[in-house]
């Protein structure tokens, strides 16, 4: 039987978005999320096995169904199934899958557990269905379904006084991203007339019928990268997603880490033939300083879950510097294996997290299950966790035999190609992107020295904590995970990114000339420079020979977040609140001051034409009035109705007649 | 010797006596006789000036007409007068003054 992958491609998005309409109806009743995980069970099985092996390398199908019209313009509704996009669908299946079956054990016995799943399959359906929208309105939707499910989920323990605020943020900086993402598609539209992605950049995806110099393609790539910017995180919208750890951790680690946030890449790689010179410019620059940025903050931070979300932004900085100099295949590349590890690393800092938990309840200690100084040692406790979360941070320290390792060298050593052929001080780039993998190294370093070595900070109060092995639904989930963690799921060879099967299934031609050298010499050194950097770290941290004084001035910038949220709230909101107190102030004093002037000189004319309309108008009335009741009471004696009268007057009338005639 | 003028002042007083007594009696019937007074003071002229039609008697033969009439006028009066009297109670004419409306 041969089904069209158009069709299971629409089954694919469809299952999740089902599996939340029962879950919503059930509503209290759907508590073992069995519904959510046949749904994602299913979406993997054929989006991996009907679509994917379909369509990959295969030339690209389309299908679409008009949708509405305006005007003559009809906007059409679709699938469009590229190498990028089914690529794109089987990852979102491939490690949504792995994070709903932890998802059975991390989130068990939750009060709000049947809200849970709703959540989690209204995720997948939004997230499945943005990465094969053949429009790119269709794609807004999804996106902003995207976000929606992204909100409802940090503030998925919404009593929580922080979950509420870290939602309301995550929304709000998303909105700026969204803004942006909507005048991209507002001035597509208005110099193409169309929004269809085949249409605008051929089957293929990567050609484009117009000179690129021109102002209003400046403004529309900046107007996408500022979408993506928010949605991915970059610096200075990565704010909201530190705060979003507030959600659970099974939640960071596919939303956060994984899928959604690498959903901005996804977008520029999309849309990537609309970008000129200049706008990738800008892209490679933004990236850069995220990536730079959010590695120096995860140095200094003690939870847990911060320092993995600065490690996302700052891999997320690196996908952006990838796309920026051109090489959106590297940045791909980065993308689906920083999935898998990044995903593997929350999963992992989840089972801790999960036996700091416990074990707080159990020993009823007052602590925050998720700081670094709370842990140590837990090596001994937890020796699964640590073997599979130790694969994890190698992939992301980039560490040979990791697929870490191949998707961080092709976009290091692209990015020396690319500054190379310019030349000056484009070379800053790949000299940052190198600084920035050694401090990830250190940083993810510190992480496992702090929280697997040394000694438990709670030993000295019982002879052996109540702390153990995460359960097998956990753990079997991360060993999928740290399978694909390792450079065989992406080629049969271990240093060589060129030979992955990945980056062969986009044909992006480079336009810097290679280099050889730069091959074996960049991996090198970023091998060399992260493990010196794991050397001082197992100095400082396991040997406990730390040299610096915690509350140093950097180190505390560093932890604060270079005060990025204290500028925020210092610039956004006071300024916001100022200019509403200022907005407020002219509103009382002028628009309510002429209110109340011009509503005085109503008044007082008012009165002046009320005494005018009773004096004069009315007086000159009563006087005519007065004057006929006069001239009537006159003449109203003379008709009294004494017949006497009448005859009298009768005879003084025939008198006066008479003297009248006699006079004449 | 008694001439034409004679008869008239004596017509004229008496058409004065009855208009007098028509305008300020304060009893309808003296209004009734003040009216039958001015009435004579007219049948007197006719019989005066009758002088002056000595074949026919235009004047005279006029005369008993008139009488006759203010008989029956006087007969209607009365008649009037004395509903008058049981509708109102009272025959003053200052205090009936329903013809005002």
């Amino acid at each position: 039987m041969h089904i069209s992958p158009i069709y299971a491609s629409m089954l694919v998005v469809l299952s999740p978005f089902l599996a939340f309409l029962i879950q919503a109806i059930l509503g209290k009743k759907s508590i073992s999320g069995n519904i959510s995980l046949a749904a994602i069970i299913l979406s993997t099985v054929i989006s991996l096995c009907i679509v994917f092996f379909e369509v990959w390398n295969q030339s690209p199908i389309n299908e679409r169904w008009a949708w509405f019209t305006i005007g003559k313009n009809t906007f059409y509704i679709g699938i469009l199934l590229n190498n990028l996009t089914v690529l794109m669908q089987l990852l979102v299946c491939v490690i949504a899958l792995p994070v709903h079956i932890y998802s059975r054990a991390y989130m068990k016995d939750d009060a709000g557990i049947h809200r849970y799943w709703m959540y989690l399959s209204l995720f997948c359906f939004a997230m499945l269905g943005l990465t094969v929208s053949i429009n790119l309105f269709q794609l807004y939707i999804f996106w902003e379904l995207v976000g929606f499910a992204s909100y409802l989920l940090i503030g998925y323990w919404f009593t929580k006084e922080s979950a509420a605020q870290a939602n309301k943020k995550a929304f709000l900086i998303n909105r700026i991203g969204d803004i942006g993402f909507l005048i991209g598609i507002a001035l597509v539209y208005a110099h193409f007339g169309t929004l269809d992605l085949v249409e605008l950049f051929g089957k293929e995806g990567n050609t484009i019928l117009v000179d690129k110099n021109v102002a209003w393609l400046n403004i529309a790539g900046i107007a996408f990268f500022l979408g993506a910017m928010a949605k991915s995180a970059q610096f200075p919208l990565h704010v909201w997603l530190p705060d979003a750890m507030e959600g659970p951790t099974s939640v960071s680690s596919l939303i956060h880490a994984a899928t959604m946030v690498a959903a901005g890449v996804f977008l520029l790689c999309t849309v990537f033939p609309l970008f000129n010179t200049f706008v990738l410019l800008i892209i490679t620059i933004i990236g850069c300083i995220t990536a730079l940025s959010a590695a120096i903050f995860a140095l200094a931070q003690y939870d847990i879950k911060k320092i993995l979300a600065f490690s996302t932004i700052s891999q997320l900085g690196f996908m952006m510097v990838a796309v920026g100099i051109g090489a959106w295949d590297a940045a791909m590349f980065h993308l689906t294996t920083h999935a898998f590890f990044k995903c593997l690393l929350f999963l992992s800092a989840g089972a801790v997290i999960h036996e700091m938990a416990h074990f707080k309840a159990h020993e009823k200690l007052d602590i925050d299950p998720q700081d670094l100084r709370n842990m140590g040692g837990l090596r001994k406790y937890m020796p699964k966790t640590f073997g599979l979360m130790m694969i994890a941070s190698l992939a992301l320290a980039g560490f040979p035999l990791t697929s870490g390792y191949l998707s961080k060298d092709s976009i290091v050593v692209s990015a020396y190609e690319w500054a190379s052929a310019l030349g000056t001080w484009h070379l800053l780039i790949p000299l940052t992107l190198i600084t920035v993998s050694i401090l990830t190294a250190f940083y993810i370093g510190r992480l496992i020295f702090k929280a697997f070595f040394g000694r438990f900070a709670f030993e000295q109060n019982n002879s052996s904590p109540a702390l153990h092995e995460a359960s097998s639904t956990m753990l079997w989930p991360m060993g999928f995970l740290a399978a694909c963690s390792l450079f065989v799921a992406f080629g049969w060879t271990p240093i060589d990114y060129h030979n992955t099967w990945l980056m062969h299934g986009f044909h992006v031609k480079s336009t810097a000339t290679a280099i050889p050298m730069a091959h074996s010499i960049i991996p090198l050194i970023l091998t060399l420079g992260a493990v010196v950097a794991w050397g001082i770290g197992w100095r400082w941290y396991v040997k406990a020979a730390y040299p610096l004084n915690p509350n140093n001035s950097l180190i505390v910038f560093a932890n604060r977040q270079g005060y990025l949220n204290e500028i925020n709230n210092l610039l956004f909101v006071q300024g916001t609140v100022k200019l509403s107190q200022l907005c407020y102030g002219f509103d009382r004093t002028i628009i309510d001051g002429i209110t109340y002037v011009v509503s005085g000189i109503t008044k007082g004319l008012s009165s002046f034409a009320n005494w005018f309309d009773k004096y004069i108008v009315d007086g000159i009335v009563n006087l005519i009035g007065r004057l006929a009741y006069l001239i009537g009471h006159l003449v109203r004696k003379v008709q009294n109705g004494r017949i006497q009268n009448y005859l009298g007057f009768a005879l003084t009338v025939v008198v006066l007649g008479i003297i009248y005639l006699i006079i004449k | 010797m008694i001439t034409l003028t004679h008869f008239l002042v004596v017509s004229a007083c008496i058409f004065c006596i009855g208009l007098y007594a028509v305008l300020a009696k304060r009893n309808s019937i003296m209004i009734l006789v003040g009216i039958e007074l001015m009435i004579n003071a007219a049948i007197l002229n006719f019989v005066a000036f009758g002088k002056y039609d000595k074949l026919q008697y235009g004047g005279q033969v006029f005369a008993l007409f008139a009488i006759v009439l203010a008989a029956a006028a006087v007969a209607v009066g009365l008649a009037i007068i004395l509903n008058v009297y049981r509708h109102y109670k009272t025959i003053n004419p200052q205090k009936i003054n329903e013809l005002k409306d």
